[in-house]
Parts: C-alpha cells; structure tokens; sequence
C-alpha cells in the first residue's frame, strides 16, 4: 500500500461499511432497520442530553474500576504462576474451570448476592478482564529468560527483587498484550452487565430503547460504543508503545481492535 | 622462553593458577546427576576436584555435553551439586553473590535498560550513589569502546556489542572472579577475534581470576594460563595443561610462534585419541 493511502485506510473502510449499510437498509425497508443516516443523526441528541451522559460517564466509571483491579490482582498473580510451579499447579486448574464460562452469565448469581448496583456490575467486568491478563502475565514470566534473572542474582537481587525488578519489566511486552484484549472485555462486559442488571449505564441506555422501538436511537448507541472501543484502543497502544520502546519489534495486527 | 613439553597435570585435585597463588576458588569431588524423564540419570559431572588460584586465567574446555558450562554454574552459586562442595576463598558456595559474575553466551542483558542503565545496574542495586556509578560505567564503556552508544537499547546493538556491555555490566560491580560462559560462542569468527583481543587486553591489565567455558581449543590456549580439558559421559576432567606462552600476548605473534602451534596440535590431538567423536573446533 502506498504512503497515502495507508492512513486513510480505516477511515475509507468505515465508509464502505456505512455505505453498505445504508443500501441495506433503503433496500430491506424494514423498521427496526433504521438507515445509517438515520443512526448518525440520533447520535447528537444522545451527546448532548445530560441524562445520557451521566449513564455514560457512569458506565466508564465501573470500567475503569473494573480493569484497575482487575489488572492490579491479575498481574501479580499472573507473574508468580510463571515463575512458581506450585503456585501455577494451584491456580491453573482453577482457572481452565472459570475460563470457558461468559461471564456475563455469572451476573444473575452475582445480582442474588450483590444486588443490582455498582458493585456487582464492576465485578463481572473484573471477572471478563482478568483471565486474559493472568494467561498472558503467566506466559510472559514464564518466558523470561533464566540467564537474566541469574545476572540479576549475581548483583544480589534477593527473590522478591528479581519478580519486581526482573520479571516484571522483562514480561511488559506480553503483559500489555493482554492488557489490551482485557480492554475490549471490559467494554464487552460492562454492556452485558448492563444489559442484565438495568438501572444506568450505555447498555441501559441502548436495551431501554430496544424496548420501545426506537431502533435509530439503538443503532446510535451501538455507533457509540463501537466509537469508545476504538479510542480506548487506540488511546491504550499509544501508551503501550511507549512503554515497550524497548522491546524487539514484533508483529503488529493491520487492525488495533481485534 | 625455548619450546616447553607439554606436561600433563594429574586427573583430578590438581592446582591451578600462578605460581604458588592462593587459591580462590576450590572445587571438591563434586557431581551432578540429573533426572530425566525416562528414569534413566544422567551424569553431567563425575567427582571432579579442582583448585583455581588468585588471578588466574584458566579455560574448561571440552566437548558439548560434558558438563563444563555446569560447573560454571556451580561455581556460580545458579545450580546446586549433587554431591561434593565448591567454595569461594574458603566459604562454601551456597547461591549467586556480586563476588563471582557471570557472563553469558546469551549476553542476558536487561532489554528494557540503556547500555549506561545495564552498567549501572549492579553499582546501584549495591548502594552506589548514581552520579558516581554513571562516572564508573562511562569508564567502563570506554574501555569496551562502547562511549557514544550509553542511550543505546540493546536491541539496537550488534551481538559483539551486546557482550562488550555484558562485560561491562559484570565489572561494573566489581566481582573478584569472572565466570564466562563460551561468551564468544554466539559471535562471527572476525567480531570474537577482536573480543579475544580486547579481553585479553583488559585482563592483561588488572588480572582478575576468570573461569572460562569455551569449545574451542584455540580461544582457550589463546587466552588461559591453565586449560582443563574434560570429556564426556560422565563429565570428569581429563588433563590439565599449563599454556607456557609469554604475556602480554599478541596474536598476531603467537601465530608465528612454534609453542603456540604445538600447543594446539597436542590438544587436538588428545582430543582425538579420546574418541570423543565431537571434536572441539
């Protein structure tokens, strides 16, 4: 691909499926099929209505909280299963067991016990963040190359300096990795979870209008947190990058959402 | 100095190092055995004894498989013998500690670290006060002849480069014996040339023991005092020969030199009657 096109590429992309879309719809002539223009202009009066905003800002909020402690449980863990086989032998199985299961539907249980509120919400998108993070935490100490940590011993790093000083920056790279699939469950997670438990958030938002057949207003949302995906993302790598600018360069994905 | 014989020391507890040294580090009867998947142990080491004197140079060279990065690593304090002791001016070695460092042929530098933030790394982790461990592995580098490259990450360094850092990074924080692991093993004839150089010339200079792993029975008479030859199945050690050649050594001396050669042609050749059917090269 030539200099020019490349930057434009997503962005022509994201046309072609608008285009796309508004033929379907003009062609399919279905109402709960809303036009892609139709969806766009919705967007605005959602932007701008401060209701909408404080569900919004509120659903980021439980994210955030979410994908904070879930990052702060994870990676510790993540890096001792790789670097103690009794910790791994104890955990691993654990793990398989939860892993396979949606998280969002723990979210019944979790409402019986927890009520309906913030809390309940912020730890099924902890549960979604958490798996992908220990995995790749683990595999990342685990891959850690022993040569170094024994330099490291040499200097008279004591265990606990060596998982901090060593281990830690030597697996950022596979880290951050799953940071970033983590991300994306937590956006996944915190619409599920609203979705289940409705009181606020964009997920309330969007099922709300599911529910009395605005479709314009549904599509809008579903542009909406499309759009949060994106700039978290790309928000996120640019942070990422900075932070392994030391590592050898690996393979990176044409699409940074995956 | 006139063409010496060669004289072959004993098969174990043999001394080794400069006349009449102290010796700093003592290997006694130590073996290691590991288990393997099919029951079956494996004897990397078999009741090797060996004493290395205060500044030494002295090579353990041998065949792949004989165990000889092992007992570096025993020595180290990384691996742990099954049997017997090795001990440090003295005190048995129980782990790593900043009076043996090791160089690796993997080089293990910290990716995430600059060159200057690698050197500085052992300094400070030992309560050097920064300013005065930057000025200590400037130097350092310089004698590498790394200056310019201290902002450097190690990805963007050649493999020579990488081990100049390493070396630097060790002597950083000052050890009294250097572990080399066949540190010139991952090189290209011309770049481990030029390191065989430039070690020897730093060694020359301050003379510090080194224990140095290496298949290459040129590298080891090139560089050593004292080479150790071992084989394999089990790893025990086979002879020790005193490299009687006149320091400070240039190469391109030694190649003309008759001892030199002789040297090499000797070792070879046990080498060969050992049936070791990988031969060192």
């Amino acid at each position: 691909m030539n200099g020019l096109l490349k930057p434009l590429a997503p962005v022509l992309a994201c046309c072609g499926l608008l285009l796309a879309w508004q033929l379907a719809s003009l062609g399919l002539k279905n109402d709960s099929f809303p036009t892609a223009l139709e969806s766009l202009r919705a967007i605005p009066p959602i932007l701008t209505d401060k209701e909408s905003l404080i569900n919004i800002l509120a659903s980021l909020r439980r994210m955030a909280i979410g994908f904070g402690l879930a990052l702060a449980f994870s990676i510790p863990l993540g890096l001792l299963m790789g670097r103690s086989r009794a910790t791994a032998a104890f955990f691993n199985p654990l793990l398989m067991l939860i892993y396979p299961v949606p998280k969002a539907a723990l979210m019944p249980i979790i409402m019986l016990w927890l009520g309906v509120g913030d809390i309940s919400k912020t730890l099924v998108i902890f549960l979604g963040v958490s798996l992908p993070v220990i995995y790749h935490s683990f595999e990342g100490a685990k891959a850690v190359e022993e040569k170094m940590l024994w330099s490291g011993a040499a200097m008279g790093l004591s265990p606990g300096e060596r998982l901090l000083r060593i281990v830690l920056p030597a697996a950022l790279p596979e880290i951050l990795t799953g940071c970033r699939t983590g991300l994306v469950l937590a956006l996944i997670t915190m619409v599920t979870s609203e979705m289940i438990a409705r009181q606020s958030g964009a997920g309330n938002i969007l099922f709300n209008a599911l529910d009395m057949g605005q479709y314009d207003t549904v599509f809008a949302m579903i542009i909406i947190v499309g759009a949060m995906g994106i700039c978290l993302d790309a928000a996120f790598e640019i942070v990422r990058r900075w932070l392994v600018r030391w590592s050898e360069p690996q393979f990176d994905m044409p699409l940074s959402f995956s | 100095m006139g063409v010496t014989p060669i004289r072959p020391g004993q098969l174990a507890g043999v001394s080794l190092g400069r006349r009449a040294a102290t010796p700093i580090i003592e290997i006694e009867h130590v073996s290691q055995v590991f288990k393997t998947s099919s029951r079956r142990d494996h004897t990397a080491l078999s009741d090797i004894s060996l004493t290395v004197g205060e500044g030494a140079f002295v090579s353990i060279l041998g065949p792949s498989g004989c165990g000889k990065s092992t007992l570096l690593y025993i020595v180290g304090g990384f691996v742990s013998p099954t049997s017997g002791t090795a001990k440090m001016k003295g005190k048995p070695i129980t782990g790593p500690g900043p009076d043996r460092g090791p160089v690796f042929q993997e080089f293990a530098l910290f990716p995430w670290k600059s060159v200057l933030g690698n050197v500085m790394y052992g300094p400070l982790q030992q309560g050097m006060k920064p300013a005065k461990a930057e000025a200590l592995a400037r130097t350092l580098l310089a004698m590498v002849g790394l200056t310019g490259f201290e902002k450097f990450y190690p990805k963007e360094l050649s493999g020579g480069m990488k081990q100049r850092v390493a070396l630097a990074r060790t002597l950083a924080y000052g050890p009294e014996v250097l572990l080399m692991d066949e540190p010139f093993g991952a090189l290209d004839a011309h770049t481990r040339t030029r390191l065989q150089n430039d070690l020897l010339e730093i060694w020359e200079r301050d003379r510090k023991t080194v224990l140095f792993v290496t298949h290459s029975v040129e590298e080891a008479v090139f560089l050593s005092d004292k080479v150790v030859m071992m084989s394999r199945s089990p790893g025990r050690i086979r002879e020790v020969i005193d490299i009687d050649l006149p320091r400070p050594r240039r190469r391109e001396e030694l190649l003309l030199d008759p001892n030199y050669q002789r040297y090499i042609v000797e070792i070879e050749r046990m080498f060969d009657a050992s049936g070791d059917n990988e031969l060192p090269s």
